[in-house]
């Protein structure tokens, strides 16, 4: 008999007992659902550390100093063993692989703007952190060579920061106070939204290094040009590995230290992220297990329902071998009517998966991606376990002898 | 040219219920030939169906053999058999055996379905309707159906891959008297356009309308002998004549 002749037949059987059915294929549709959520989480996820390090720069590391930056601990030598700006200089021009060293100096401070009050990050910088971490200026301009070389007491914005104090008037040639100290707003960067641990990555001021090392209250560092950190851009990422171990080298040389407690550490961003990426796979390894609990049951079911089936057929099974049907015609028959059973209980189980997944993302604020391929994939697969489960009765439907089946009551 | 259509030779059915053994046939050696109207007769149990079902290839002989058209079929595998009983039997039974929520055309389409060579069309089938009178009825379902309709249906289907012998068992058995009549007036128009059928009977007025009649008991062909088979078309007016006669006194 021809397929689609077969899956003809098949379809009217299913809708001779369609209520059947659809209990029938609850099982295959909670796991399909399952399945189909999770791997949507999953690619959200996935999707927004994506876009997460390209916000970082994917090929980006953070040097930072460890321990106390203003212990001013001196190493056998003599020397200072703390991070300054020549090496981030040294990286630069050391390793070719590396496009831009940016070096950093953390602090919090009070910002104050008429009677607004406001309390970002304040990151002392010079003009390579705009390459090193991606930045793009919505307004005004980067810093001057004179304005960074004297400790210029000029700083771009945030647009948190520009919300919170300015609302909707414009920033530029503004005077803030950042601990007491007058600095005038020459910039605004392009906001980058939060990142993935849900933390505003646009509520920070930057000003030049020197200014938040001399104006800044509290800030001793060990050295005139030590900073708390290098951001570090490579410009192919597949050279992650290798810069990291140059970078560690030139670093433990210029601080002269080969001990296990070097004063600095390197880390890899995008690593970060993904690390914290994870914990969304236990939520993911929960699905898994319903997934795959439930597809188990709903294949038992498939061929409970198929025996039952097949017994409630006999007679027509009977008939259709006197006029023709070889053993194989009827195998066929129940494996289609399986398999169709199944992969309808998929499409059920993409349906309320679709439901599910959209309201995660309005309600809970999460992302979910349901691709194409995983939902050819899922009614694929609810197809598979319908030929897997169907092939017992079907087997058992073609065994019966025409003669048998035909007397059957 | 005397080739019989089919033969049996030395069949014999042995049924094993537990610890007791049932001879259903012992021993029947009957050969059939090309334009044959052959009743099967016998009382309860005497082993009609038996030897049709193995005539129909539908179950195998205990021992003895099974010729359809000089071929020894008793050894095919299931599949070898589903091909012989495609090509050469047509099957009515006495309950029909129609598939529901199937139209009278699909139900007739069915035989067809399962041929490889076959290309879809419906042409033979709707034809097979036209003789058996349903023309009118083709998209019916069963259930729309009267039981001498159904049973034109089955006739149908019986004929719509040509095949070498009509097998029918006890196919008036569940109509009235007078659709029986015409069922085997049809059977009988059939047989003299040519078509072979043997038909299972336990009632002699059914058997008279065929040509030769076999009479089974307890698993044996008691007698087998030619008659002078009488015209269901004749009965039927007589029958009709009657109750009209009966409607208007
Ligand atoms: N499947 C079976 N299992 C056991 N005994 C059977 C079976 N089929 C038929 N018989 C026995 O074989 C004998 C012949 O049966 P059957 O051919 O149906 O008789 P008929 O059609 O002449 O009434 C009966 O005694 C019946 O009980
Ligand atoms: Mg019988």
């Amino acid at each position: 008999m021809k397929w689609w002749m077969l899956c003809k037949v098949a379809w009217v059987a299913l809708q001779v007992n369609l209520m059947r059915s659809i209990l029938t294929m609850l099982g295959i549709i909670i796991g399909v659902a399952a399945v189909i959520i999770m791997l949507a989480l999953g690619a959200g996820a996935q999707h927004e550390v994506d876009q997460q390090i390209k916000n970082l720069g994917g090929n980006v590391f953070v040097v930072f100093a460890r321990g106390r930056a203003s212990s001013g601990a001196r190493g056998a030598s003599g020397s200072v063993q703390t991070l300054t700006e020549m090496d981030a200089e040294a990286i630069e021009q050391q390793i070719p692989q590396v496009s831009v060293a940016a070096p950093t100096i953390w602090a919090n401070a009070q910002v104050i703007y008429g009677n607004m009050n406001w309390a970002p990050s304040v990151r002392g910088v010079d003009n390579r952190i705009f390459p090193a971490q991606n930045w793009q200026l919505a307004q005004g301009r980067e810093f001057s060579a004179a304005e960074l070389n004297s400790a210029g007491r000029v700083a771009i914005i945030g647009a948190t920061v520009q919300r919170e104090l300015f609302g909707a008037s414009d920033p530029i040639g503004q005077t803030i106070r950042v601990d007491r100290t007058p600095v005038t707003v020459i910039g605004v960067l392009d906001a980058k939204g939060q990142n993935t641990q849900g933390n505003d990555q646009d509520d920070l001021i930057f000003m030049p290094l020197d200014t938040v090392r001399k104006r800044i209250a509290g800030m001793t560092l060990a050295s005139p040009r030590a900073v708390r950190s290098l951001i570090v851009q490579v410009a192919d990422e597949r050279d992650m590995a290798l810069v990291e171990q140059e970078m560690e080298a030139l670093l433990r040389q210029r601080m002269r230290t080969t001990g296990t407690d070097a004063p600095f550490q390197i880390r890899n961003l995008s690593e970060m992220v993904e690390t914290r990426a994870r914990t969304m796979q236990i939520f993911n390894g929960l699905l898994a297990a319903v997934a795959s609990v439930s597809l188990l049951v709903g294949g038992i079911g498939i061929m409970n329902i198929m025996l039952v089936s097949v017994t409630e057929r006999t007679r027509e099974i009977g008939l259709r071998m006197a006029v023709g049907a070889e053993p194989g015609d009827i195998m066929r028959q129940f494996l289609i009517e399986a398999m169709l059973l199944c992969s309808l209980g998929g499409l059920l189980g993409l349906s309320i998966a679709v439901l599910v997944t959209r309201s995660l993302e309005r309600f809970a604020g999460l992302t979910a991606i349901i691709q194409p391929e995983v939902v050819l994939l899922s009614i694929g697969f609810s197809a598979l376990i319908g030929i897997f489960f169907g092939y017992y009765p079907a087997r058992k439907a073609s065994k019966l002898q025409p003669i048998d089946a035909l007397r059957h009551e | 040219m005397s080739q019989p259509v089919i033969e049996s030779l030395g069949l014999t059915k042995t049924y094993r219920m537990g610890s007791q053994q049932v001879q259903a046939l012992a021993g029947v050696d009957v050969q059939i030939k090309q334009g044959e109207f052959i009743a099967v007769m016998g009382p309860s149990g005497s082993g009609k169906s038996t030897f049709m079902n193995m005539l129909g290839c539908l179950d195998s002989p205990s021992s003895g053999e099974i010729r359809i058209q000089g071929e020894n079929v008793t050894h095919l595998s299931a599949a070898e058999l589903a091909r012989i009983r495609n090509r050469y039997i047509g099957f009515v039974f006495q309950q029909f055996n129609l598939l529901p929520r199937t139209t009278a055309l699909d139900n007739v389409l069915l035989p067809l379905l399962y041929r490889k060579d076959h290309d879809g069309t419906e042409d033979f089938a709707s034809e097979c309707l036209h003789r058996v009178g349903l023309a009118e009825r083709m998209d019916h379902h069963p259930s729309q159906l009267s039981g001498g309709q159904q049973q034109r249906v089955a006739i149908a289907r019986a004929l719509v891959n040509q095949p070498a012998v009509v097998l029918a068992d006890e196919p008036t058995g569940a109509l009235d008297t007078e659709t029986g009549l015409e069922i085997m007036q049809l059977f009988q128009q059939l047989n003299q356009e040519g078509k072979t059928i043997v038909l299972v009977t336990h009632e002699p007025e059914v058997a008279a309308f065929a040509s030769r009649q076999l009479i089974f008991r307890d698993g044996r062909l008691q007698s087998d002998k030619q008659v002078q088979a009488e015209s269901a078309s004749e009965h039927l007016a007589r029958y009709r004549a009657q109750k009209q006669q009966e409607g208007l006194a």
